[in-house]
């Protein structure tokens, strides 16, 4: 339980890393809460969630903000090498990606504000399944980050191919909706608009962005790790 | 002759001197480390040596009991039922004994460098309980909810969610103790209680409903005697068929997610006196009027159904335990962000010790009558349904006594972007 006494010897520039690393983990963090707000809001009806993302999103900025300084100032001012490098670089890279993923978060909720009215569209469990994928990658994604490990930061890329899959069966479900509604039962009074289609389209394509996203922070471990791009 | 003896004894007295300061140097040395041991050994030994070596045997002996009374409480904390961590002020994990490991799925611990807490547990609301806890430098606790990294990244199944409760304490140099308790169990089992009850409830609600339809066919076709005892059967079936529509109600409304509400533009006022009017007949028998203060109209939007029932409930309460001949107050005071809405009365007011208590469910307040059970109609849900429904206007309810009347003082606030902006176009109802 108690293993070794921690460096307290250890070097400044070190001791600035982990505090970097400790940044970006705490972004990620935040991200995750962002994500699964977001899932709330649109599967759950959740709108107390939906309107809970907003601060987070602003949060997310200010470390996006900080930790590119702080990278900035060690490259420039600690002349790392090899790994440590390689680090820095692929922070300054990931925390975007961190930072688009949040953002994509947020608009998700958006969309769940506007389709809270709407009736569900049988396709939601399959947008369900997707942002539960995508959930998951990003988590892969920070514990490959943590571990630094380049095999789980490749196999990210092949789970970012199931998301793909979903996206486009979704689309063409979607896509096949006739435009003009045949059913007699619905009466010129029950209002048929475009809107819910729009913003499913939005929502399948934002998952499958955030996805792309999380494979890139897999990708970037494997860059750290190997100095090669995959 | 005579000068090598003088050279000699000068010579030897030299070296006696020499060799008695370096003696009293090392004696006062000695002194010294007996001194700097923990345990000043005050023995009879003449010999400054021995009282020196019992000195350290003593110390190394209390060295050795400090250890294994250490590796004890180590053993301690390491099986204790409730999650233990332990961080330096860099955040590194210093402690993680078995029970958190278990909670916070964390595999190959104690391996390896050290590492940061949130290397091995991804939490942000812990990261920042510990940042709070070290800069008020006092004790905090919190309750949030843990998605545990999924072990397997293929099952992309829902990860399953720990209500997780923390108690922190901070140590000197930055160090942060933490204590975690998985409050999983407890939810789960409240949760699963109250399904069970909205499960009887509907089950009851069927033969209830039977049961009160029989007793109104027999209460037609029976003769005076037998009539009054089928009265009294069909007053109590009505107030158990009430109780059992109240629960379910209630249930529906704090139910996750909850369901929506049908906002519409309404009269406040309107809305209070038409609640009134519904009691005017039980008013009257007790000489009890409605005292109303504030604007003659207040368009404001909200569910009228629910605001309805949750006034009918806050007025119905209030005449219950007024004295006859009293007044019941209700007072509206719109402010540029929120409307407030006080309603008093005249009665006994709730006992100091029940007030945090008076929104639970099956809360019901002392009363003169003997036998509260069986003659009020509370169902003791009155006060839970007007907590839920004003809570899912995003509005906040506060129980106190008045200090003036003594009476229970119910004051409610509603917050103001259920203020519309003026429409013209829609006239409110």
């Amino acid at each position: 339980m108690f293993p070794a006494t921690p460096y307290s010897e250890a070097s400044v520039f070190v001791r600035q890393m982990r505090r970097l690393e400790q940044d970006v983990l705490r972004m990620g963090a935040l991200v995750e809460n962002s994500c699964r707000l977001s899932h709330q809001a649109l599967f759950e009806h959740n709108l107390v969630a939906a309107e809970a993302i907003a601060p987070l999103d602003k949060q997310i900025d200010q470390f996006y903000r900080r930790i590119e300084l702080d990278c900035i100032q060690l490259i420039t001012l600690q002349a790392p090498v090899a790994q440590d490098t390689r680090l820095l670089g692929a922070y300054m890279q990931l925390i975007r990606d961190l930072e688009r993923i949040g953002d994509y978060a947020k608009n998700l909720a958006d969309i769940a504000i506007k389709l809270f009215p709407h009736p569900p569209h049988p396709c939601m469990a399959q947008i369900e399944v997707m942002s539960l994928q995508t959930q998951t990658m990003l988590a892969t994604s920070l514990v490959a980050l943590v571990d630094l490990d380049a095999e789980v930061g490749r196999r990210i890329k092949q789970m970012d191919c199931a998301v793909d899959a979903g996206y486009a069966a979704v689309y063409d479900i979607l896509a096949q909706t006739p435009l003009v509604c045949t059913n007699p039962s619905s009466a010129p009074s029950s209002h048929q608009t475009l809107e819910p289609f729009i913003l499913l389209a939005l929502a399948i394509r934002h998952l499958e962005r955030m996805a792309d996203h999380a494979t890139n922070i897999g990708q970037r471990v494997a860059f750290i790790v190997t100095g090669q791009r995959g | 002759m005579l000068t090598p003896l003088v050279a000699f004894i000068s010579g030897l007295s030299l070296g006696i001197v020499i060799w008695w300061s370096q003696r009293l140097h090392f004696h006062r040395q000695l002194t010294d480390v007996l001194n700097a041991l923990p345990i000043t050994a005050v023995g009879n030994y003449a010999s400054l040596i021995s009282n020196l070596r019992r000195g350290v045997r003593l110390s190394s002996q209390r060295q050795f009991d400090l250890e294994s009374q250490l590796q004890t409480w180590q053993q301690l904390i390491q099986v204790a039922p409730l999650g233990f961590l332990l961080v330096d002020s860099e955040n590194q994990l210093l402690a993680c004994n078995t029970y958190a490991q278990h909670l916070l799925h964390i595999q190959n611990w104690g391996f390896g460098r050290p590492r940061l807490m949130l290397e091995v547990i991804r939490s942000y609301e812990l990261d920042q309980l510990i940042e709070q806890t070290r800069r008020s430098y006092q004790p905090q606790e919190q309750e949030w909810l843990f998605y545990p990294t999924l072990a397997d990244p293929d099952a992309a199944g829902r990860p399953a969610a720990l209500t997780l409760h923390g108690y922190t304490w901070p140590l000197n140099d930055g160090r942060v103790a933490i204590f975690l308790e998985n409050r999983q169990p407890v939810i789960e089992l409240s949760r699963s209680r109250d399904q069970w009850m909205v499960d009887l409830a509907h089950e009851l609600k069927t033969p209830l409903t039977s049961i009160q339809l029989v007793a109104e066919a027999l209460h037609s076709r029976l003769d005076p005697p037998l009539q009054v005892w089928v009265s009294r059967l069909l007053q109590e079936v009505t107030r158990l068929i009430t109780l059992v529509q109240n629960w379910l109600d209630l249930s529906q409304m704090s139910a996750q997610p909850p369901t929506p509400l049908a906002t519409q533009q309404l009269d406040l006022p309107a809305l209070i006196r038409a609640a009134w009017q519904t009691l005017e007949p039980q008013a009257r028998q007790k000489h009890i009027a409605l005292a109303y203060v504030g604007p003659e109209t207040l368009v404001t939007s909200g569910d009228e159904m629910r605001l309805y029932r949750a006034f009918l409930n806050l007025l119905d309460n209030a005449l219950k335990y007024s004295p006859p001949e009293a007044s019941i107050e209700v007072h509206i005071t719109p402010t540029a962000t929120d409307v407030h809405i006080s309603v008093i009365d005249h009665g006994p007011g709730f006992p100091e010790t029940d007030l945090p208590h008076v929104f639970e469910r099956f809360y019901r307040g002392q009363t003169n009558d003997p036998m509260p059970l069986s003659r009020s109609n509370g169902s003791g849900l009155g006060l839970a349904i007007v907590e839920q429904i004003i809570l899912a206007h995003r509005g906040m309810i506060r129980a106190s006594n008045h200090p003036k009347t003594g009476g229970a003082w119910l004051q409610i606030t509603l917050p103001g972007h259920l203020l519309p902006t003026p429409n013209p176009q829609t006239t409110p109802p």
